[in-house]
């Protein structure tokens, strides 16, 4: 078997071991039990007639039910994807620095594996783990609805695969900042830090309007200028979870912003960790 | 520092506490990178990692996921080694280091003694041609010591080449047949054990009790420290108590002038009890080979 799949499944299997990860798949299967179970749809000729929750009514207005599902999934997009990535980053911080501390790193090295095998595994570990916990999220609401309306979308699960890549890049930096420093809070700071970075960048031009011209604006531009633009990715998960038009290719530049910077990222991690003594 | 280990011996490396010798381990694996020179281990480099797969390797500290279970463990070290793990061989290998009744225990709840022999499964993976050990036997017990010396032993007649770093001397002198001292980042002395132990031309002999001190001076017989004088260390008086038990030292370059010696002995009426060659053990060896390096505090 490839060794950076074996790393990676060394990496899962020390996360199925985390109880606050156990605690968190439970926690999310009660939820998507409690909407199945609580939230009663009356669809009428693809119309949606009432909402009942817990058996009172919230909603009577009629209409359509891609129409009323929309806001609901817009949210669940936003959750999935700043919550996703905020859960992330605090459950997968140490996975890196625990796969480098000693003791353990001198033992992985002397064995026949190359050490981008290393890195790359644990990308792979915690980006299976993230994407299982998204499509199980996404996939349960879509099935919840789904069942319930019959209106099938496959809307937010592509939202939660843009959440994904969000996470790419800021666990690329996490797993560089490991590389530097073996510290799951540190690389738990340098994910949080991207991921206000990446928020404030999607915001860049509205933001900077309200800088006094000068260095502090010029700073601000450059620095968020290489960021990704994560706020801007998730409006764009929201949109593709509600059916909402996107601007034509905005998606595609966002994605490979992302993309290029989380590969820049890994590249320096790869490249710093391959001339480190251990 | 300049230093062969030569295949199918089993190798010691020994030294005080920051001489260099994890350091120098981790370079033999690839781990760390020397600033100057090559390092060729089994006729390649340790970066290769087609090198590295037969070389079983257990650290000082080795941190072992304590949520798994041991054959689990070994069985991911196995695909990681790109081996095919095989149940029935990995529990055979768990038997040999004596963790058959831990197999479904957590490694967790391992004691320290435990984990070092799972890290010695771990090594032991795959029939590696090199193990290298550093501090096997740390946290084991007395008995255990004595399986993980017999299966160490074992490998060395499977032809494997063992290179071992421990601070137990005594393990070092059991199992190795060939030691480095090493100290502030140089050999000092390297060789094989008995040169290196090799005490000269000097015998202890006891003779029984009532020989004449006075004929066995005659003879070329000195008085010596007794075996537990010399184990508390030498103090004044201590030769006459050796005169008194018939313990003495002689100097015979070879067999022929030692059984000179002996014949004047027995001649003025002396019987002879023991003989045996004066030599260092592994200890004497570090503490003199270390004491006698300048800069170097043992």
């Amino acid at each position: 078997m490839n060794p950076v799949f074996v790393i990676a499944g060394y990496v899962l299997r020390e996360a199925a071991s985390r109880k606050f990860i156990l605690a968190f798949m439970v926690g999310l299967t009660l939820v998507l039990a409690t909407v199945a179970l609580s939230l009663k749809l009356e669809v009428v000729d693809g119309a949606l007639a009432a909402t009942r929750l817990f058996g009172e009514v919230v909603r009577a207005n009629i209409t359509s039910v891609d129409v009323a599902l929309r806001p609901i999934f817009r949210a669940a997009a936003y959750l999935v994807f700043y919550g996703g990535i905020l859960f992330g980053i605090v459950a997968c911080s140490d996975f890196a620095p625990g796969l480098l501390s000693p003791g353990r790193i001198e033992h992985l090295l002397a064995l026949p594996l190359q050490r981008w095998h290393l890195l790359a595994g644990t990308f792979v570990g915690v980006m299976t783990l993230a994407l299982g916990g998204t499509v199980y999220a996404a996939g349960g609401l879509t099935l919840i609805f789904g069942v319930k309306t019959g209106y099938w979308t496959l809307g937010p699960l592509v939202a939660g695969g843009l959440a994904c890549v969000g996470f790419a890049a800021v666990y690329a930096v996490m797993l560089t900042t490991a590389t530097l420093v073996r510290s799951a809070a540190l690389c738990a700071a340098a994910g949080f830090v991207l991921l206000v970075g990446g928020i404030l960048a999607g915001f860049r031009a509205d933001v900077s309007r309200y800088l006094e011209a000068g260095v502090g604006r010029t700073s601000f531009d450059a620095v968020t200028l290489v960021l990704p633009r994560l706020s801007a990715l998730a409006t764009g998960a929201a949109d593709l979870a509600s059916s909402t038009p996107l601007k034509p290719d905005s998606l595609g530049m966002l994605l490979g912003g992302v993309l290029v910077f989380g590969l820049g990222a890994l590249a320096v991690g790869f490249w710093h960790f391959e001339g480190k003594d251990c | 520092m300049d230093l062969l280990v030569p295949a199918g011996s089993a190798f010691g490396l020994i030294g005080p506490n920051g001489a260099g010798k994890t350091t120098f381990i981790k370079s033999v694996l690839g781990i760390v990178r020397p600033t100057a020179g090559t390092v060729r281990v089994l006729g390649g480099s340790p970066e290769d990692p087609a090198i590295r797969a037969r070389i079983g390797y257990l650290p000082e500290r080795l941190h072992l996921p304590g949520t798994w279970k041991a054959p689990a463990f070994l069985a991911t070290v196995a695909r990681l080694k790109g081996l095919k793990p095989d149940a029935s061989a990995l529990l055979r290998l768990l038997e040999r280091v004596g963790l058959s009744d831990a197999v479904d225990r957590k490694i967790g709840g391992y004691s320290k003694g435990m984990r070092q022999r799972l890290g010695l499964a771990a090594a032991l993976l795959g029939d590696p041609a090199l193990l290298v050990l550093d501090e096997p036997t740390d946290g084991i017990d007395p008995m255990g010591r004595l399986e993980v010396r017999r299966i160490l032993q074992e490998e060395v007649r499977r032809g494997v080449t063992l290179f071992l770093n421990s601070h137990l001397l005594a393990e070092t002198e059991r199992v190795c047949d060939r030691v480095a001292i090493l100290a502030d980042g140089r050999v000092l002395r390297e060789g094989r054990l008995e040169e290196l132990a090799r005490g000269g031309a000097r015998w202890r002999v006891r003779f029984a009790p009532g020989a004449e001190a006075s004929a066995l001076l005659a003879a070329g017989f000195v008085p010596g420290d007794t075996d537990a004088q010399l184990l508390k260390g030498a103090t004044p008086g201590a030769q006459a108590d050796g005169a008194r038990e018939g313990v003495y030292l002689v100097e015979a370059t070879d067999v022929a002038v030692l059984n000179a010696a002996l014949d004047r002995a027995r001649a003025s009426g002396a019987l002879l009890m023991e003989l045996r060659r004066e030599g260092a053990d592994l200890e004497a060896v570090l503490l003199g080979a270390v004491g006698s390096s300048p800069g170097v505090a043992a």
